[in-house]
């Protein structure tokens, strides 16, 4: 610690330098992590944020919502059952506008389920007539409470009783529909696309069985962003190894007369290990740091088109793999250290 | 009684199908505040000689006694304990660390050395360096240098000091100064000292001169 501290001091420079480029690269980890997650929020968020454990769907449907078709029979099948752990679950992808503005229309996704099932939103359960729950990202494209949109396709309206969290299904705000408000939007409202179970079971034969995280991963789009961005994950970790380990190395290999001499003077060489993997990992840890501290500002400053989602487990975790992977190179760049040889400080030249 | 004795010193390199061998049978012996010097043209073999003694190296036979125990063959983590604690090196161009202040330099030894730390300023300020304290090696000229690794030497307290080439970087007088220090401290101190060098200038300020000539080493001026 004492020759660390003392070093860091003396070449400001080289190892702000440095500093900065661990902290650039942790910062686009950070970045990208934080978009991949955003994503998936965006992507599956009215799905992820359920009780519900299984999806029962049609057998064939090959994990896609809107590709099941379930009937009243195989409701109460499940009903029978599973009583109030089961709930029914109709997902439609349609367009809604403003009730005066028919140039401004708007995607989004209806969830329409039994108002009293343990899929519904708390606020859903005083939800009468035609007033509705949305999604609170319907509020980035102007809607506000009480306002009246229409149903692009049947023409119906219905108005906005007040919001809930920011639930999304394939990047469309979700919102909820009590099976007799979908009656007049959907013609086959008798049927529906699946029913949720908060229990975990194994298998069926006559129905498909799926977990909701595979259920999620089917949502169309949402496989393909997440595994391009954490392929970029991969290897932006992969990249920073080796850059780091070469950094890392080559500043080392600055310092091998002086180690030398400091191995000559008696020091050992558990000394000088501990002195340089402190300094990388103090350097590192000052880094992450920062990074944290800017991608927190981002994360507040972000527009909500832009979606961005970071927790702090997420977080923590990102930084303590990144140190991981900077102790890591710093003990790549040590080999030469250990190979040292005091001899070298005698002699001068020769 | 001798600080440092090298008994029938052998060590040999392979070079290519031959063995080379650089040291024939050497023994040598220094006792308590004497200062030794060995001369020797260049390739005679006088910095393995020293790199024996300092326990950076060991022979391929013989004995290496300092303090009558045997050195030649301990392990290297033995040898680094015995370079901290029992011998002060001075080296050819100081070989200060250059992110270390002046007395940072001789703190860190006392920081890693287990023996009771002398005050490492005044030994500073007895060589003459009060107003380089706070210096960076960089800003010294080389006799200044070469003063603060010689106070580095003594300041763990050692029993044998090693000096390579103290004067080699330095003009003529400054040379003989640095050894007029070192010969100062190690008869005040009452050390044992050797001294391998080129310059003839500063015998005169040595008590014993060893001569070594293709691996063989004699005694051309007594005590």
């Amino acid at each position: 610690m004492y020759l660390t501290l003392k070093e860091l001091r003396h070449d400001k420079l080289k190892f702000s330098a440095l500093g900065l480029i661990i902290f650039l690269i942790v910062f686009l980890v950070l970045f990208i992590t934080g978009l991949a997650n955003g994503l998936a929020n965006d992507s599956g968020s009215a799905i992820k944020e359920t009780p519900a454990k299984t999806f029962i769907l049609q057998k064939g449907s090959q994990a896609r919502l809107n590709r099941s078709n379930l009937t009243e029979q195989d409701w109460q099948k499940f009903h029978s059952q599973y009583h109030n752990d089961a709930a029914k679950l109709s997902v439609a992808q349609m367009t809604i506008q403003k009730a005066n503005n028919a140039d401004k229309k708007t995607d989004i996704t209806y969830f329409i389920l039994d108002r009293s099932s343990f899929l519904a939103p708390t606020a859903l359960k005083s939800q009468t007539d035609n007033h509705v729950y949305v999604s609170r990202k319907l509020e980035a494209e102007g809607y506000k409470k009480d306002d009246i949109f229409k149903d692009s396709s049947s023409g119906n309206t219905f108005k906005i009783a007040g919001f809930v969290n920011n639930e999304s299904y394939s990047h469309a705000p979700v919102i909820y529909l009590n099976t007799h408000q979908a009656q007049n939007i959907l013609p086959t409202s008798k049927q529906f696309n699946a029913i949720a179970l908060k229990q975990k079971l194994a298998k069926n034969s006559k129905y498909q069985v799926i977990s909701q995280q595979t259920l999620i991963n089917n949502i169309p789009g949402y496989s393909t962003e997440q595994s391009s961005l954490y392929l970029m994950i991969g290897f932006l970790y992969l990249i920073s190894l080796f850059v780091l380990a070469v950094f890392f190395y080559i500043i080392n290999l600055q310092k091998i007369s002086d180690f030398g001499t400091l191995k000559a003077l008696g020091t050992k060489t558990s000394y000088l290990v501990q002195h340089v993997l402190t300094e990388m990992g103090l350097l590192s840890g000052i880094a992450i740091l920062i990074s944290f501290g800017i991608t927190y500002l981002i994360k507040i400053k972000m527009p909500a088109s832009m979606p961005f989602s970071l927790t702090l487990p997420t977080l923590l975790a990102t930084g303590l793999l990144f140190l991981f992977i900077a102790l890591l190179s710093a003990l790549l760049s040590l080999i030469k250290v250990l190979k040292i040889d005091p001899i070298n400080a005698i002699g001068g030249n020769n | 009684m001798s600080v440092l004795e090298l008994q029938n010193i052998i060590k040999n390199y392979p070079d290519g199908q031959n063995v080379n061998e650089v040291l024939k049978n050497v023994s040598f012996h220094v006792e308590q505040g004497e200062f030794a010097a060995i001369i020797g043209p260049s390739g005679a073999g006088k910095s393995t000689l020293l790199t024996i003694m300092g326990a950076l190296l060991s022979p391929s036979s013989g004995t290496v006694l300092l303090n009558n125990q045997d050195i030649s063959h301990l392990s290297k983590k033995k040898q680094t304990e015995i370079r901290l604690n029992q011998i002060g090196f001075i080296f050819q161009n100081s070989d200060l660390i250059p992110y270390l202040k002046i007395t940072e330099q001789l703190q860190f030894i006392q920081k890693i050395s287990a023996k009771e730390p002398l005050n490492a300023k005044k030994l500073l300020q007895q060589l003459g360096l009060d107003h380089r304290l706070n210096s960076y090696p960089n800003a010294l000229s080389g006799g200044e240098k070469q003063r603060v690794a010689i106070a580095r030497a003594f300041i763990n307290q050692p029993d044998l000091i090693l000096a390579d080439e103290p004067t080699a970087s330095l003009d003529s007088k400054r040379g003989r100064e640095v050894v007029k220090i070192i010969q100062k401290n190690v008869h005040q101190q009452n050390k044992a000292a050797v001294m391998v060098t080129h310059d003839e200038r500063v015998l005169d300020l040595v008590d014993t001169i060893w001569q070594i000539e293709d691996g063989k080493l004699k005694k051309i001026k007594n005590h």
